[in-house]
Order: structure tokens, then C-alpha cells, then sequence
């Protein structure tokens, strides 16, 4: 007995079709299709999320939300979770091309400013032949080894390969026109984000791409702007790094400026104590009361991606 | 003990076929998983080109030696194409044998080339509010009008001919910079490649001719379908137009 029909059907299809969907795209279109508006009947929604993805992973493609950490939006994206012979044909990247991306993005989370977007020189100086396969690390494997495809990949090349990848949302543009990472990146991204060393986020637990850091030097906390405005956004909460306790500098949106000199005085200036101690123990606790976008309704499977080598990218399938 | 081994077009999903083949159900499972996604990223890859039998049928014997295990599961792919995703993978036969042609030999029965496309089976209105990528109507906004053309010329129509009539709809051979499609001539060339249209030299008295020909995705059912009930309406209101007109003089 089958256990999807039309509706769900009509959901995969649009974001296989029409790639990652806003969030307020994607629940209009489930009210739409099934009468119910996840705001209101969230059970409902999540029923569907559970069902959809108990069946899509017999193919180990899994249906997923996350954030654009530039916006903060939440995205809906089905992902494959498995690199194998036949998700290596699912791209229509030529092999340098994929070189080329993948070192934009290894750049792009190294930004020590944490914004998460380097340059567009930047972008078109990154050199593919870093990115020649993981094993040939010995000082012998010189430009012998290296492609002829990576080393003739011209910068008009890498100029067209930029802006294919960002029409395609694998990247994306900020405002001020510097590169950053895409939906897509964001969606299918995740298990790498964790194996590499990219410092989580102390609120929700997802990689700090795009972050603030705490004003401390010294101290190695990083928390998302939307993050940020979910902890601090109550008044009476102090607004200080949770890590080293140093005074965070953060900027209330205007409302609730207003709402804070009306009443008596702000944080402290004065260092609380120190609550190093604790961190470990808070970051493990997190993601119990975040981000509701967090898996807890999506049947993850992190543990077949926790494994998974960037050698191709998930195809966007139409 | 006797095998029966049935024909490639019956479906084998009963659990007494199955335990013929002395695979475990997690092989079973493994080996469906593989055409389907298979299916799914070659189909991304290649635009909708269709695929052929034979490459799934490898994925198969790659491993396996059983004979009617590369239909099974070629079946039950099918079958979970469908239940999952709702799509059809539905089957193309080349109906009509390749005219002469120099270049190309093939010992196979042509009849025999089998190849599949993905269609979804939403009905038509929610596919296209829901599903459709508008930033691909472009491509099938052009696929529509060379079929189209070429529908009406017969079924056929000489290069030359052909290229008239897209010269008119602003599609130029030698235009490589069109803002949608690129070069008109690849455009034209991936329509031949998806296996909408066939190109057949032709020779006549006068030298070589290059005839397009449909081919077997545009006679396919749901499309040549939809192409003639859309060139029938166009006459209609033309027809229309012309009554009320006269029916106007006449009052």
C-alpha cells in the first residue's frame, strides 16, 4: 500500500524542480495543497515531513530545512545524503569547475572576519590545484600531478563558472557584492561543516559561518545575528558572551531600543564571573530549545553523512 | 529445481519471484536504489535526454549474473519512481526504423532500443503551479514550436525549410547570443539529442539534404496530444473570427 499520494508527490516534485524554497514559499504551498496551514496544524506538517522522508530514504535523499545565515531565512531543500558512482553524474559541473567551487568555499569559511564572503578577486584568485585529491599530500606530488584541466582553467572561465554557480544558489551574492555561500551550500553542506573545523554557533549549534564573536579576544564564542536576537531579545536578559561573560555589543532593533531606556539600567559594565566551566555543558543542552527549524520533525540521517567526501555535489534534480 | 524465468514485461514484485534470485532483500534493496538514483541524477545531467535499458540493465550485471534479475529490478525501480516520487518512467520505443543513413551502422533491430523518460504524473494544472521551474519555460516554449513546425510540415521537414520558419519566429541559425536559449543552433541540436527530432540525410538529385524528422518523444502520446489540440484551437479562432466576421456584414 503506498504510503505517499499526490500531495506529497506535488511537494518533492517542486523542490526537486524548482530547487531550495523559502520557508513561507514552501508552507503556502503545503496550505494550499492539503487545506492545513502548518502554522496552525504543525503536527500535521510534521507528519508529512516524517512520511516523505521515511520513503525518500530508500534512495537516501532526505528533505530538510535550513538557514540562510546572510538573511536568516529558513529554506526547505531535499538533499542526497550518499556520494556514490551515480550522484557523481548528477551534476553538471565539469571537474574543474568543481575544483574552482570547492575552493571558493573552504575560503569563504576561513574568512576571519566570520562574515562569511570573500571577495570576487578573491574568489577568482583561488587555485584549483589545491584541490587536487586529498591523498597526494607528499611535496613530490608537484604539477605533475596536477590536471591540465586545472591548470588551464582561465580566468573568464572562473568568471563564468562564478556566476553559473551563483544562478544556480550554490553561491550567493551579498549586498555589498562580495561572494558568499548559496542555499544549496547551506542545505547540503551541513556534514561538512561538521568535520571540518568550523566553530558551531553557541546558540543553535550549526556551524558559524556567517557570525558575531564576542567582543573577547581571547574568547572563541561565535553566535548567528537571528541568534542573537532570540537570546537577547528580552529585556531583562544580560546581554553578555556566554562563554567568557564578557559585555556583548548588541544592537536592538529600534523597538525594542525604546522599550529598553524606558526602563532602569542596562547590563552591568562590571565583568560577571566567568562561566567557562559550564560552557561544555550549555552547548550540548541547545539545541533542545532552538531553532524549531532543527531536525527534530526531519528524520536526519547524519550519521551516513557525517562520512561523505566532497568530491561532487548533490544534483539539483529536476 | 526449475526457474521460470518470465518475459521483461511482467512485473515480478510478488515475494515467490523474488526468493528465485538468491539475493538478500537489503541487495534487493540496494540494487533498486542504484537504478533509481541512477535514473534521477543521469535524467538532471542530461536535461530529460531519455535513458537507455541497457545502461540500467549494467548496474545490474555489474554484480550479478542471474538472467531475469536486471528486469526485476528494473520493474520495481519503475514501480517505487512512482510510489515515492510520482513519477512515471515511462518507455520509448524507437517505432520507426532509422532511415539509410552512412555514417550510422547498427546491427541491433532497431525496435529493440529501448529508452526511458521521467514524467510526473501530477495532473497538469498542479504541475504547473506548483512544480514547474519557470526559469526552464524558455526551453520547453522552444521545444513546443520546432515540434509544432514540424508537425504540421508532415512530420518532416527539410532543414532549409525548417530554419525558414524559425527565421520568422526571430530564431536565427548563426544567432550564438540569444538572451533565453544561447546558440540556436545547440538549442536545436539537444531537441535531436532528447530524442524529440531525428536528423536523416537524405540524397536527391541535387546533393544531400538534411531532413528533421519527430521522433520518438514527440510521438509520444501525451505530447503529439497536447501539440494537436493546441494547433487545432489556433485554427478555431481563426475560423471564428472569420463567422463573426461575415455574420456582421450580413446584419
Amino acid at each position: 500500500m503506498p504510503l505517499l499520494g499526490s500531495r506529497h508527490h506535488t511537494l518533492i516534485q517542486a523542490l526537486l524542480s524548482r530547487g531550495p524554497l523559502k520557508e513561507d514559499d514552501f508552507h503556502n504551498m503545503f496550505s494550499e495543497i492539503t487545506g492545513k496551514s502548518p502554522g496552525t496544524h504543525q503536527q500535521t506538517f510534521n507528519d508529512y515531513l516524517r512520511k516523505m522522508n521515511m520513503e525518500l530514504s530508500y534512495v537516501q535523499f532526505e528533505m530538510r530545512a535550513c538557514r540562510n545565515q546572510y538573511d536568516g531565512n529558513v529554506y526547505y531543500g531535499v538533499v542526497n545524503n550518499v556520494s556514490d558512482e551515480q550522484s557523481k553524474l548528477g551534476t553538471k559541473y565539469t571537474v574543474p569547475q568543481i575544483a574552482f567551487y570547492k575552493g571558493i568555499i573552504e575560503a569563504i569559511v576561513q574568512d576571519a572576519a566570520v562574515q562569511g564572503c570573500i571577495s570576487d578577486i578573491d574568489a577568482l584568485n583561488v587555485r584549483l590545484e589545491n584541490q587536487v585529491t586529498e591523498t597526494s599530500s607528499q611535496s613530490q606530488a608537484s604539477t605533475s600531478q596536477v590536471p591540465p584541466a586545472f591548470r588551464n582553467f582561465s580566468m573568464s572561465q572562473k568568471e563564468k563558472t562564478l556566476e553559473a554557480l551563483v544562478q544556480d544558489k550554490w553561491l550567493s551574492r551579498t549586498p555589498d557584492g562580495k561572494v558568499g555561500l548559496g542555499v544549496r551550500s547551506f542545505l547540503d553542506l551541513r556534514s561538512w561543516f561538521r568535520s571540518t573545523d568550523i566553530p558551531a554557533c553557541d546558540v543553535c549549534n550549526e556551524a558559524g559561518v556567517k557570525a558575531e564573536l564576542c567582543q573577547n579576544e581571547n574568547c572563541t564564542v561565535r553566535i548567528h545575528q537571528y541568534c542573537l536576537k532570540r537570546k537577547f531579545s528580552h529585556t531583562r536578559v544580560e546581554k553578555v558572551c556566554p562563554g567568557c561573560g564578557t559585555e556583548w555589543h548588541y544592537i536592538l532593533p529600534k523597538a525594542e531600543a525604546l522599550e529598553e531606556q524606558n526602563n532602569a539600567n542596562g547590563p552591568t559594565q562590571s565583568d560577571p564571573p566567568p562561566e567557562a566551566s559550564k560552557k561544555k555543558k550549555l552547548r550540548t543542552q541547545k539545541t533542545a530549545d532552538v531553532d524549531d527549524v532543527h531536525p527534530g520533525s526531519l528524520q536526519a540521517s547524519l550519521h551516513s553523512s557525517e562520512t561523505r567526501r566532497i568530491t561532487r555535489r548533490s544534483a539539483r534534480l529536476s | 529445481m526449475f526457474l521460470f524465468v518470465f518475459g521483461s514485461g511482467r512485473m515480478a514484485t510478488t515475494a515467490e519471484n523474488f526468493s528465485q534470485f538468491d539475493i538478500s532483500e537489503e541487495e534487493k534493496d540496494k540494487l533498486i536504489a542504484e537504478v533509481i538514483r541512477y535514473v534521477l541524477f543521469r535524467n538532471h545531467q542530461n536535461a530529460g535526454c531519455p535513458i537507455k535499458r541497457d545502461e540500467l540493465t549494467q548496474l545490474v550485471t555489474k554484480n550479478y549474473r542471474q538472467r531475469s534479475l536486471p528486469a526485476f529490478v528494473i520493474n520495481e525501480a519503475r514501480s517505487k519512481l512512482a510510489s515515492i516520487f510520482g513519477y512515471e518512467m515511462r518507455e520509448l520505443q524507437r517505432s520507426r526504423p532509422l532511415s539509410t543513413n552512412q555514417g550510422r551502422s547498427t546491427q541491433q533491430n532497431v525496435a529493440d532500443v529501448k529508452s526511458y523518460v521521467i514524467i510526473s504524473q501530477l495532473p497538469a494544472n498542479v504541475h504547473t503551479k506548483y512544480v514547474e521551474n519557470v526559469n526552464a519555460s524558455h526551453l520547453n516554449g522552444f521545444t513546443f514550436a520546432v515540434i509544432s513546425i514540424v508537425h504540421l510540415a508532415g512530420g518532416k521537414i527539410a532543414e532549409e525549410n525548417l530554419w525558414h520558419h524559425l527565421r520568422r519566429l526571430g530564431l536565427f541559425e548563426s544567432n550564438e547570443n540569444h538572451p533565453a536559449l544561447g546558440s540556436i543552433k545547440q538549442a536545436l541540436e539537444a531537441l535531436v539529442q532528447q530524442r524529440y527530432l531525428q536528423k536523416d540525410k537524405v540524397s536527391g538529385p541535387e546533393g544531400n539534404t538534411l531532413i528533421y524528422e519527430l521522433a520518438e518523444r514527440a510521438l509520444d502520446n501525451t505530447i503529439s496530444k497536447g501539440v494537436k489540440e493546441y494547433i487545432s484551437q489556433v485554427q478555431f479562432v481563426t475560423k471564428k473570427s472569420i463567422i463573426w466576421r461575415s455574420s456582421v456584414f450580413y446584419v
